[in-house]
C-alpha cells in the first residue's frame, strides 16, 4: 500500500505537499477509514481553485510514468508558475509486505524526466540523474536485477529522437527494468507494477462526455447476460436511484440501454447528471473484476443527493476495505464522525498545505463533536 | 466601480452567556490568558448577560415550549441576537464557542428542577448549540480552597439556608487561599491607575501584562523601572516600584523562573483538579481517584446526574444542603485535556 505521497513545484504546489497515509490518531470509531494501519478512506475538503484536482492528477503521475500510457498530459501547464527550479519532483512510499519502497523522481516536464531513483529498505537499487548521465546502477541486485542488459537502455536514451516534431517522452528507468527482465513473481517490483497499475482517478468534470455512447460498446456487451444488468440495477436503487432497467439489440447489431416504463426511455440521453455520475463509477470500478489498489474521486459526489453520497461511501468501505480511497468533495454532510474520522478528514488550502481535522485546532476532537458545524463556523480556519 | 464586494463574514467568534457579573467576565479572562491554546481572542467574544430562566423564556418564546425534543437546533446566537433587535441577526455558525455559565440559584423565584434540568441536558456541546456550566452554589465556588492542596474540598458543601449571593461570597472571601492570586492582575491597574494616575486604559494595561511576564527575580528592580519609565510620573517611579515588586515577589513565582500567567495557570489547573474529583464524588461517591484514571473519570462525568443529585440534596429547605462545585472551570480540559495533564 502507499504509505506517503509527496510533490513540489508541480502545477500550483510551489512548496511540497504530502498525504501522509501513516499519520493516524487513534479513534476508536469509524475504524473502517484505516486498513494495515493505513489511512484507507479519505476526503479532502478545500476551498475552489486550492488543487483538489491537482492533487490528484499529481498522484497519479507514478502511473504514467510507469505505465507508459499518459492520462493527463497535457492538461495545462505542469511546472509551478512561480517556481525558481524548472522540475517538479515526486515521491511516493510504499510498503509491500514488510519491505519498504520508495521512488522518487523529478521532471522537467510530463515527457522528460531530470532523476529517477529507487530505494528499499534504504537501499539504493538504482539513481539515474539524466542531465549529466551519470548513472549508479550498482544496487541492482538487491532486487535480483543485475543481468539486465543495461547498456540497451543507455544506448536507447542517447539515441532519443523526434517524431513528427514532438518529442518522445524519456522511458523511465524502472519502466524499462520491469519490463525487461524476468522477475519472479513474487518480486518486490512486480507488486510495485500491479499496484500501481490498479491506481485510478474519476472526476466528475469529464463523467457528462464519456456518455457520449462510443465508449459505451463493451459496458452493453457485457449487460447482456441478465446477472449484470440485474447488478446494474441492484446498484442503482441500492445508491438511492429506484429505476427500471431493460436492454436490447436494434437491428444494426447496436445495442441500447433503457429505462423500461409503459414505453422505453433512452437511458443515456435522459439519466439526470447524479445518475450518469454514479453510473461511470460502475463502469469504471464497480463492474470490473480487478480490484483497484487506491482511487482518487475528484468531487466524486458533486451531483449527489447527501444521501447517496453517503450511501456510496460507504458501500466503497463495505466493499473494498483494503482500497486506498481519496474522495475529494465539497459536501460537508460527510464530514461527520458517524462515517468518518477527524484523522481522515483534511482541509486542503489556497497555500498549498494539507491538514487533518484533528491538526487543524487545538481542541481535542470527539466522536460527538460535530465537525461540519465547526468547519463551517471558522474552527480550522488558520489551515484553510 | 463594480458592485462584487460581499458582506465579510465574521466568524471564529465566541459567545460568552454570564449572569452579567464583572467577576465571570474576570474569571474567563484570566482563562484564555492562561491557557492561550485555547485560542480566543478577546476581540471576539460577545458577552451577553441574563440569568437562566431569562433565557429559557427567550428560547421558548423563539421555539415553543417544546423545544429540544424535536430535531430542531437551538441557535442561541439568533435568539439573543433577535431578541436584542440587532440589525445584524447572529447565527450559531459563525461561533465556535457557545458558553453558558449560571449560578444554580435555589432561591430564585423562577427557580425549576424541570427547566434547569432541561438546559443542562439540551446545552452539552461549546462547539455545536453550546455547553452549560452551572455552578453551586455559585461563580465565587472556584475559589472556595483554603488552602493547596485543600483535602477538605471534597466534602465541602453548605446549608440551602445559606443564602447565596452576599453570605456565600463572604464565606468564601473570608477562607479563600485563591482570591489573592486571582486579584494581582486587577491590584496592579487599580494602583497604577489610582495611586500613579496612569489614566490612559491602554497604557495601563500594556504595562500591567509586561510587569506579569516577568518570570526572573534577578534586576527585577530594573526590568519593572524599565516598563515604568515614562508612564508613570519621574517623581513617583521609585514608589511604583518597590510596590509592585512587593506584590510579585510575595506570590514567590519569579523565584520559580515562572511569569504570573505560569503560575496562575498551575493554579487553575489545581483548581481543575479538585473540581474533578469533587464532580466524581457527587456523582459516584466515590473519594478519591487514582492520578492515572483522572481523565477517564474525568471524561465519564455527566452534568445532569450531577445536577440530580444537587436538586435532591438541597430540596428541604432547613436540613438541605449543596455541595460546593465550580464546573466552568472544566471547559478548558474539556477542549482539551492535555492543557491540564501535570507535567
Amino acid at each position: 500500500m502507499l504509505k506517503k505521497f509527496s510533490i513540489e513545484n508541480f502545477k500550483n504546489f510551489r512548496k511540497s505537499i504530502c498525504i501522509d497515509f501513516e499519520k493516524i490518531a487513534g479513534y476508536q470509531f469509524s475504524t473502517d477509514c484505516i486498513s494495515n494501519n493505513l489511512i484507507s478512506k479519505m476526503v479532502i475538503y478545500g476551498r475552489n481553485a486550492t488543487g483538489k484536482t491537482n492533487l490528484g492528477i499529481a498522484l497519479m503521475n507514478i502511473y504514467d510514468t510507469l505505465s507508459g500510457r499518459s492520462r493527463f498530459v497535457r492538461e495545462g501547464v505542469f511546472l509551478n508558475a512561480d517556481a525558481t527550479e524548472d522540475w517538479a519532483t515526486f515521491s511516493y512510499t510504499f510498503q509491500f509486505d514488510d519491505k519498504e519502497l520508495v521512488y522518487q523522481y523529478a521532471r522537467f516536464s510530463d515527457f522528460e524526466l531530470r532523476s529517477e531513483e529507487l530505494i528499499i529498505d534504504g537501499n539504493i537499487i538504482f539513481n539515474c540523474n539524466f542531465v549529466n548521465k551519470q548513472f549508479n546502477l550498482d544496487g541492482l541486485k538487491y532486487v535480483d536485477a543485475e543481468t539486465a542488459n543495461v547498456e540497451r537502455y543507455l544506448q536507447a536514451l542517447n539515441e532519443g529522437k523526434e517524431i513528427d516534431g514532438e518529442i518522445e517522452p524519456k522511458l523511465p528507468f524502472l519502466r524499462w527494468l520491469i519490463s525487461n527482465i524476468a522477475l519472479e513473481s513474487d518480486s518486490i517490483l512486480i507488486k510495485l507494477y500491479n499496484y500501481v497499475e490498479r491506481m485510478a482517478m474519476i472526476t466528475a468534470n469529464n463523467s457528462i462526455i464519456y456518455f457520449s455512447g462510443m465508449y459505451n460498446g463493451s459496458f452493453y456487451k457485457s449487460l447482456e447476460k441478465s446477472e449484470n444488468l440485474q447488478d446494474f440495477e441492484d446498484f442503482l436503487n441500492e445508491m438511492g436511484i429506484e429505476c427500471k432497467l431493460e436492454l436490447k439489440k436494434l437491428p444494426d447489431g447496436q445495442r441500447q440501454l433503457y429505462f423500461a416504463h409503459e414505453k422505453l426511455v433512452p437511458f443515456f440521453e435522459s439519466a439526470s447528471s447524479g445518475t450518469l455520475a454514479l453510473v461511470q463509477l460502475y463502469r469504471r470500478i464497480v463492474s470490473i473484476a480487478r480490484e483497484k489498489s487506491l482511487l482518487y474521486l475528484d468531487e466524486f459526489d458533486a451531483f449527489y443527493h447527501y444521501e447517496m453520497a453517503k450511501n456510496v461511501v460507504q458501500y466503497f468501505k463495505k466493499k473494498y476495505p483494503k482500497c486506498q480511497l481519496i474522495m475529494t468533495s465539497h459536501n460537508t454532510s460527510l464530514m461527520t464522525n458517524r462515517l468518518m474520522r477527524p484523522d481522515c478528514l483534511f482541509i486542503l488550502s489556497s497555500e498549498g498545505t494539507l491538514t487533518a481535522l484533528c491538526d487543524a485546532t487545538e481542541r481535542e476532537l470527539r466522536e460527538g463533536h460535530n465537525l461540519a458545524k465547526m468547519y463551517v463556523s471558522g474552527e480550522f480556519e488558520k489551515y484553510e | 466601480m463594480n458592485d462584487y464586494m460581499r458582506k465579510v463574514r465574521k466568524r471564529n467568534q465566541s459567545l460568552l452567556i454570564v449572569e452579567g457579573n464583572h467577576e465571570k467576565n474576570k474569571l474567563y479572562w484570566l482563562l484564555f490568558h492562561c491557557f492561550p491554546e485555547i485560542n480566543i481572542r478577546m476581540d471576539d467574544i460577545w458577552i451577553y448577560g441574563t440569568n437562566i430562566y431569562m433565557l429559557y423564556k427567550d428560547i421558548e418564546k423563539q421555539y415553543g415550549s417544546e423545544w429540544g425534543d424535536s430535531y430542531e437546533d437551538i441557535d442561541l446566537p439568533f435568539v439573543i441576537s433577535k431578541k436584542q433587535n440587532l440589525e445584524l441577526l447572529r447565527y450559531k455558525e459563525d461561533f465556535t464557542n457557545i458558553i453558558l455559565v449560571f449560578d444554580y440559584e435555589r432561591h430564585d423565584d423562577n427557580f425549576s428542577e424541570e427547566k434547569i434540568l432541561k438546559m443542562q441536558k439540551y446545552f452539552s456541546d461549546a462547539t455545536d448549540m453550546g455547553k452549560l456550566y452551572i455552578n453551586y452554589p455559585m461563580i465565587e465556588s472556584y475559589q472556595h480552597l483554603k488552602m493547596l492542596p485543600d483535602n477538605q474540598y471534597i466534602n465541602r458543601t453548605i446549608p440551602v439556608s445559606l443564602q447565596p449571593g452576599k453570605e456565600y461570597k463572604a464565606l468564601v472571601r473570608e477562607e479563600t487561599v485563591i482570591a489573592k492570586v486571582i486579584e494581582v492582575p486587577h491590584k496592579i491597574e487599580n494602583l497604577l491607575d489610582e495611586r500613579f494616575g496612569v489614566c490612559e486604559e491602554h497604557m495601563r494595561k500594556k504595562c500591567c501584562k509586561s510587569i506579569l511576564d516577568i518570570c526572573d527575580a534577578a534586576d527585577m528592580d530594573n526590568k519593572i523601572q524599565g516598563i515604568l519609565y515614562g508612564v508613570v510620573e519621574d517623581a513617583n517611579l521609585q514608589t511604583a516600584k518597590y510596590q509592585i515588586k512587593d506584590i510579585i515577589i510575595k506570590l514567590g513565582y519569579v523565584h520559580n523562573g515562572q511569569t504570573y500567567w505560569n503560575y496562575m495557570r498551575s493554579i487553575f489547573i489545581q483548581i481543575i483538579y479538585h473540581n474533578i474529583c469533587k464532580a466524581n464524588k457527587i456523582q459516584n461517591n466515590q473519594d478519591e481517584i487514582e492520578e492515572t484514571e483522572i481523565k477517564q473519570c474525568f471524561e465519564e462525568l455527566d452534568l445532569t446526574e450531577i445536577l440530580r443529585v444537587q436538586n435532591m440534596t438541597s430540596q428541604d429547605a432547613y436540613t438541605g444542603y449543596i455541595w460546593v462545585l465550580n464546573t466552568c472551570v472544566f471547559f478548558v480540559p474539556e477542549y482539551n485535556f492535555a492543557l491540564v495533564a501535570v507535567i
